[in-house]
């Protein structure tokens, strides 16, 4: 109950944000006036829609995940309302997560109503209905939690700027799997067991880019429903212990 | 009584990273609030009044020594559940209701409906807040309103012990008077308020003790009866030769003279009498001996100065 | 918290990370699916070190850049185009479109002032295709569309049958997004035109019959599905055409108006028309003159009669006097610098296209290992055709206003001029057969062996000059001298490509 009501707050207050908000803006507007892009043929239409529907939501997502990640917690100490919550009977592990779960589910609404805004513009386009990229919104949605959790654990100890190089530096390394993948299997043994530790032990954002299969009917996959189940579970375990080591330190932080 | 707060050795040292000094901002600090006290908490600036109250919350952690707060030890939720606590200058969200903020703290506080809703309904009459701003965003709410919202946060759980961190500050002589009027009122409910202040008048009228802490050591600590007792006797009297002045003098210090009447402060009773038997064997008249009650501040001063404080 | 809860805490970040671990190690294989095709690398760096930091925003990228291309397009900076199509297909190799849009430009939309392509480029768009399909092996797209080019194009009738042989095993995306549809029925269309092209018609036969087969089966499942019914009457009768065309080159002249007229049914294993007057001899004025053809031709007359069955078309073979019909031989001339101006006779039909080539002594198609758009803009390469009408054909070829095109920058040229009966009109070849078997000339017959199996040897005429840069110049004229003999020239090719293979 403790944890929902700040998640509550966090989401209500997150929601006012005018960054936010105005980002939202700016891509349902880009997501919206996709179709009227180019004189392309049709398939060419459909694929450049599909991958700027789906970037326009990643770039946003990211901007809006980074954003609020790195501010929740930071803002409670900035206007000082963290010592009126946390003087209450609210456990740290119950702030953490209340501010995490608020963070996720403005991520969530906003990458939501893009979702939707996409999968309309795409069937007033096409006249049939694209199920298909829910799985890449989907997978959008679950990159970010992992991103929003990384922030999260970030802010408990540094500070939102830093956070921010921070928490972005790491997307992108951790988007360049294919690189740490490639690497883990070097000549050179130290190259070979530094690539395998960042390839491993850094969150691997670059596991949910299904964005090519999704664009591309060419491009098979094994078995697809597992590969969204693996990724999702992947997002869930990391993101839990990204919040361990956030708890961890925050339960030590003075306010 | 139970000790609602007891504080042993409690100290508080911050690392300055960039100068690596060490600022002590609690030294060794030894206290006992008793239940249904009203207890001041005075210090000056930088005293470290704050820093008492937000480790006997759990926000910070003491570098040595231990207390603890309604029994158990600090930042125990169980004791939290019946603590609150108004921070200095107190901002909430701001984007909130009066009503909404006192609902998200309820919430916290663990209180279902309908219960919660009666306690918001009774503590916003409690705190005299205009019931036409109680659905108003925070945004525009004045310093006085901001501070009753805070006021009512803090009696949101019908707590036992409340922590007020110069709850009247920056607040209009009105205000400043009704917000006085709640504390002497939550006081008066058995509740034990752990008050720290800068207005010692208001200290002085609400509280039953007072502790002075000066540099985090605490200097001073009683009811305020006992701290301003030692009386301060003015003698006035008239036709004393040169003589007997320098003879006052060497008694007592300090001797004011002026349109041949003088002024002579004593602070204890045999030396009131030494002065009346001086200035009646020079030949000279008494006019009157009136006691004079040391006030709270000229107590908080003496202190402080004594112990060096510039 | 207490201190045990800490320590729980900690212990439980062990299990979680094996767990991640172990999760990453599943998903990595899977990955490598999803990024999938091989891509061809980009100076010199791994592809991942540059795409990474793309945060899976390649094909984003890859589309606005190709939005842009397209815009360059609308405002004809073709040489703009090239970049980004480049740039694209390495950021998305599976954009099947800009593959085919970006060789088709190569192909035919460089051209000098007068529309003649340059074909320099030809070998870049192959190249352009081939690393396209590589790099999606699974869609039928681009081998398609490389087939395509080499049917109408570069006319390489053989290497058209292989691409079009890949694309029919392809397979096609459904509108769900899925690769699981059989590529549409055209491909295997394509594939009958481009074995008919080389005189495999027996092969050619076979699959349009096979196509007509299915196609019945598809009407049989949807009776009301008029496009089914469209597809399955058109290869009904391509089908029916070419097994009477067969019939009517290499067994009986048929009379095509009155065959058309009575009938269109065909002895399937015959290819014999119903009823047979379509390719008997009506009267005895056809049979002599019939007669007289074959003793023009120096050939032993085969028995005739009215109501006999006529001579199949291809005989007596047809002199196409190259050059010598009425007497004049092609003239080849340079007005002024760089300005071709070639004229000539042929005894073939209207319609009958000669192709002019003028090249680089040394040219010969290059092998691209790697895609690239940049040309040798020392090689000069011209390729024209132009219709025999009422026995002569010819046309001035000014080269002079596109010196990037034609630089003329050797020393010697060849000037190649050539009838080939397999590249000509159905009309026309129903006089000489796929491959030329009904055609003669004194002069300039080559006789090309068969490149499949199952290939006729094909017959073409050929007529090589071989210029200086002085005669192109004007300053020198063209004589018949300059005229290479058929068997030097096929000499001089092969050492040419022996040389470039060492
Ligand atoms: N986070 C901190 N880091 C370093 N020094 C600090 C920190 N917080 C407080 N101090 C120092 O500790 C001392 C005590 O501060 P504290 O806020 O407790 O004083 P106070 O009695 O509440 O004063 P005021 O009446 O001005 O509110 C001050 O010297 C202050 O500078
Ligand atoms: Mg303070």
């Amino acid at each position: 109950m403790v944890t929902m009501a700040i998640a509550k707050q966090t989401l209500e207050d997150m929601l006012r944000r005018k960054i936010l908000l105005i980002l939202l803006i700016v891509a349902l507007g880009m997501i919206a006036l996709g179709p009227s892009v180019g004189f392309l043929s049709p398939r060419e239409s459909s694929v450049v829609l599909r991958s700027m529907g789906l970037a326009v939501i990643l770039i946003a997502g990211l901007l809006i995940t980074i954003l609020s990640g790195i501010q929740v917690i930071p803002t409670e100490v900035e206007r000082r309302t963290i010592y009126t919550v946390l003087s209450k009977p609210v456990q740290r592990y119950e702030f953490v997560l209340g501010k995490f779960l608020g963070g996720i589910f403005t991520v969530f609404v906003m990458i939501a109503a893009m979702g939707i805004v996409f999968l309309g513009v795409l069937a007033w386009q096409e006249r049939h209905f694209a199920p298909d990229m829910l799985k890449g919104v989907l997978l959008t949605f679950f990159q970010m939690m992992l991103l929003g959790a990384m922030a999260i654990f970030f802010s408990t100890f540094a500070t939102p700027v830093v956070n921010f190089f921070l928490s972005f530096s790491l997307f992108i390394v951790g988007n360049m799997s294919a690189v740490t993948e490639s690497l883990t299997s070097n000549k050179n043994p130290v190259t070979r067991i530094l690539a395998s530790i960042v390839h491993f032990l850094i969150p691997n954002f670059g596991n949910f880019n299904i964005q090519n299969k999704l664009i591309h009917p060419e491009v098979t996959i094994s078995n697809e429903t597992v590969f969204i189940v693996q990724n999702i579970v992947y997002a869930i375990i990391y993101s839990a212990v990204l919040l361990i080591l956030a708890i961890l330190v925050f339960d030590r932080r003075e306010v | 009584m139970a000790a609602a707060i007891s504080i042993k050795g409690l100290t508080k040292k911050y690392l300055d990273v960039w100068n690596k000094t060490e600022i002590t901002a609690v030294d060794n600090l030894n206290l006992e609030v008793e239940e249904g006290e009203v207890f001041g908490f005075l210090g000056r600036n930088g005293a470290g009044k704050t820093t008492t109250i937000k480790m006997l919350l759990g926000l910070i952690f003491p570098t040595e020594g231990e207390a603890s707060v309604l029994g158990k030890p600090l930042g125990d939720i169980e004791a939290k559940a019946q603590v609150s606590y108004l921070p200095e200058n107190p901002y909430f969200y701001d984007n909130m209701s009066g009503w909404d903020v006192l609902d998200f703290y309820g919430r916290l506080f663990r209180i279902g409906e309908p219960e919660r809703s009666k306690r918001i309904q009774k503590v916003l009459e409690d705190v005299r807040l205009d019931p036409k701003a109680w659905k108003r965003p925070l945004r525009g709410y004045s310093k006085g309103m901001m501070q009753r919202i805070g006021i009512a946060q803090a009696l949101i759980n019908d707590p036992k012990l409340l922590f007020l961190d110069e709850p009247t500050s920056g607040l209009d002589p009105i205000a400043h008077a009704e917000l006085r009027d709640i504390i002497v009122n939550v006081g008066k409910q058995g509740k034990t308020v752990f008050l720290s202040s800068h207005q010692l008048p208001d200290v002085e009228m609400v509280c039953s003790r007072v502790s002075i802490i000066h540099r985090g050591k605490l200097l001073a600590m009683g009811p305020i009866s006992e701290l301003t007792a030692g009386e301060k006797v003015e003698i006035q009297a008239e036709g004393i030769q040169n003589g007997v002045l320098e003879k006052l003098q060497s008694l007592t210090g300090a001797v004011e003279q002026s349109q041949g009447r003088i002024r002579i402060p004593a602070t204890d009773a045999d030396k009131v009498s030494d002065v009346i038997d001086i200035v009646r064997g020079a030949k000279g008249k008494i006019i009157s001996v009136i006691p004079h009650k040391r006030t709270l501040e000229e107590v908080f001063v003496d202190t402080v100065l004594k112990a060096g404080g510039d | 918290m207490s201190p045990s809860t800490r320590k729980n805490l900690i212990i439980a970040i062990v299990p979680l990370m094996i767990a991640v671990v172990f999760l990453q190690s599943l998903l990595d294989p899977q990955l490598k699916q999803i990024r999938g095709a091989q891509r061809t690398p980009l100076v010199g760096l791994s592809n991942e070190f540059i795409l990474g930091p793309l945060l899976g925003l390649q094909q984003a990228v890859a589309g606005l850049l190709w939005i842009r291309a397209d815009e360059f397009f609308h405002e004809g900076d073709y040489d703009a185009i090239l970049p980004i199509v480049r740039m694209v297909t390495w950021l998305d190799p599976h954009q099947l479109d800009v593959y085919i849009t970006g060789a088709w430009h190569l192909s035919y939309n460089f051209t000098d002032s007068s529309e003649r392509s340059d074909r320099r480029y030809i070998p870049a768009a192959m190249k352009l295709l081939e690393e396209g399909d590589a790099n999606n092996p699974t869609v039928y797209d681009i081998a398609f569309e490389a087939g395509w080019q080499s049917i109408d194009k570069i006319k390489n009738y053989e290497q058209a049958e292989d691409w079009f042989r890949k694309a029919s095993l392809r397979k096609a995306a459904d509108e769900a997004g899925r690769v699981t549809k059989s590529p549409p029925m055209f491909v295997r269309h394509q594939l009958a035109h481009a074995l008919a092209r080389q005189g495999r018609i027996d092969e050619s036969l076979a699959v349009w019959k096979q196509c007509l087969t299915e196609s019945e089966e598809k009407v049989k499942e949807n009776p009301n599905d008029s496009s089914v019914r469209n597809v399955r009457d058109s290869q009904r009768h391509n089908y029916l055409l070419n097994l009477k065309r067969k019939f009517s080159r290499y067994t009986h002249e048929i009379d095509w108006p009155v065959d058309r007229a009575r009938t269109q049914s065909v002895n399937e294993q015959t290819g014999e028309p119903t009823p047979r007057d379509a390719y008997l001899m009506t009267d005895q004025k056809e049979v002599t003159s019939r007669a007289n053809a074959f003793r023009r031709a120096g050939e032993p007359v085969p028995p005739m009669g009215v109501g006999q069955p006529r001579p199949p078309a291809t005989r007596p073979l047809w002199d196409t006097a190259f050059d010598t019909q009425k007497g004049g031989t092609t003239t080849v001339t340079f007005p002024s610098a760089k300005v071709l101006d070639i004229k000539g006779q042929m005894a073939v039909g209207d319609g009958a296209r000669v192709t002019i080539r003028l090249q680089d002594e040394k040219w010969r198609e290059p092998k691209l290992k790697d895609f690239t758009f940049s040309v040798d803009r020392s090689v000069t390469l011209m390729q024209d055709q132009h219709s025999v009408r009422n026995y002569t054909w010819g046309r001035k070829i000014d080269m002079s206003k596109d010196p990037k095109m034609y630089s003329f920058s050797g020393e010697y040229y060849f000037l190649i001029l050539e009838f080939n009966p397999r590249q000509t009109s159905p009309f026309i070849q129903d006089r000489f057969g796929w491959s030329g078997e009904g055609i003669t000339d004194k002069k300039y017959l080559i006789t090309i062996p068969p490149m499949r199996e199952g290939q006729p040897p094909l017959r073409m005429i050929r007529k090589v000059y071989r210029l200086s840069r002085a005669q192109i110049m004007g300053s020198q004229p063209v004589t018949e001298k300059d005229v290479v003999p058929n068997a030097d020239f096929d000499r001089f090719q092969r050492e040419l490509q022996q040389t470039a293979s060492r």
